[in-house]
């Protein structure tokens, strides 16, 4: 099989890249190589047929991984700082667990083997029962919002946690001084070039359309509330490249943003406490209507929307804290 | 006919992720990435189409549509940076 050759030849770019990241001094160049191995990793989960990762994927290492680890760069300084001393230890540290993993490897099935534990346990049965209970045709995706709800919430939780923790280690209060004070020249972004500005102002409406067509056409293809908040946030985030900062800060404040990610995590906790009130259990939608399968329906849509919003919310909230922070220096 | 040109674009990918590697510029560097997620665009496409899942396309527009991000945002860092040490001479 060809496509196996192709995913050998990338998987070798993706340790030649790794290495690469590991012995750059230079951050810059190693962010710019980070670029390369998420490029190189969404490549490989689509040929083992994991749409959805590839996408969340390509969602998060295109566009806002990069720009976040550049943020941080400009606070700190590009050159990696010579460690000192215990190098030897960390060699065995990291020879003795290189060793263990390659050992349980020997334990591990044949990749694709139908015998494999992870084929045999509730897989088949989540494939016997999408059809019958949720019946839209991305199993992913039932099994994401439907099945796993709970999973999913504690992950949404995860990323509301995550931004609220970001923002107490960077805001110190910078979401009032940004706003406040004038935009410096560095604020200005890159107005005064001509072809990022056409180019970009072009692609901005496009790509928030596609993350709302990733949003609400998750049930169907690749996609879903994560993906679509990462792509919309990208949107946002090439408009406050080009126009600045306190120009995107105009269109979604950073009480607008606050707003969001509480409400996502909101609609998601509310869509759970419905299905009790309903008189089923906690994340039950087949009550939400008087159709079961409706409500299934309604309710993956509403709980993948409070996910979407979150993601949003936190990934601009984190872009913004960085820029505001930045310009302070 | 897929698989010969998905190995012309791998091969064109490892070209590009040499000069990555190699530098020496920034500019280098810079263009290596923008054209290494040119060819993803165009690797996931065949890709889609050697293994007969069209629909699966979507992934190769999301890249078509926000890779330009990172290569703006490295650019805005790379203006910012020499405006901030503009005495010093960057990426030589």
């Amino acid at each position: 099989m060809v496509v196996i050759v192709f995913e050998i030849f990338l998987l070798t770019l993706l340790v030649i890249t790794a290495v690469g990241i590991v012995r750059s001094r230079d951050l810059f160049s190693a962010v710019m190589l980070l670029g390369l191995f998420s490029l190189q990793i969404a490549v490989i989960f689509f040929i083992l047929d994991a749409a959805d990762v590839a996408l969340t994927e390509a969602a998060v290492g295109a566009g806002v991984s990069t720009v976040l680890l550049l943020g941080a760069l400009a606070l700190t300084s590009d050159r990696e700082a010579r460690p000192k001393g215990r190098r030897l230890l960390a060699l065995g540290v990291a020879s003795i667990t290189a060793l263990i993993l390659i050992y349980a490897s020997f334990d591990q099935p044949r990749l694709g083997d139908p015998q494999a534990p992870v084929h045999q346990h509730v897989a088949p049965w989540y494939l016997e029962q999408t059809p019958k209970q949720i019946d839209v045709p991305n199993v992913v995706t039932a099994i994401l919002a439907s099945f796993r709800g709970y999973d999913t919430l504690g992950e949404l939780f995860v990323i509301f946690t995550a931004g609220i923790g970001v923002l107490f280690l960077l805001a110190d209060g910078s979401g009032r001084g940004a706003r406040s004070q004038l935009p410096s020249a560095e604020a200005q972004g890159l107005r005064h070039h001509l072809i990022p500005r056409v180019v970009g102002a072009l692609l901005v409406p496009f790509i928030v359309l596609f993350g709302l067509y990733v949003q609400f056409h998750g049930d169907f293809g690749p996609g879903g509330g994560f993906q679509a908040g990462a792509l919309v946030s990208a949107g946002v985030i090439l408009y406050a490249l080009i126009e600045g900062e306190a120009s995107a800060l105009r269109v979604l404040s950073f009480r607008a943003l606050a707003g969001m990610i509480a409400a996502g995590a909101l609609l998601y906790t509310g869509v759970g406490l419905a299905g009790i009130l309903r008189g089923s259990q906690f994340l039950d939608y087949s009550v939400l209507l008087a159709d079961p399968i409706a409500g299934q329906h309604l309710g993956i849509i509403l709980i993948e929307l409070g996910v979407g919003l979150t993601v949003t919310g936190v990934l601009l909230t984190i872009f913004h804290a960085f820029a505001a922070r930045a310009q302070k220096r | 006919m897929y698989a010969a040109t998905a190995t012309a674009i791998l091969v064109t990918m490892a070209l590009a992720l040499t000069r990555a590697l190699l530098g020496p510029t920034i500019y280098d560097r810079v263009l290596a990435v923008n054209m290494f997620g040119t060819k993803t665009v165009l690797l996931l496409s065949v890709i889609a189409f050697l293994n007969g899942r069209p629909d699966f396309l979507d992934l190769a527009l999301a890249y078509a549509l926000i890779n330009f991000i990172g290569v703006l945002a490295v650019l805005k860092f790379v203006q910012d940076y020499t405006m901030r040490h503009s005495g010093e001479e960057r990426g030589q």
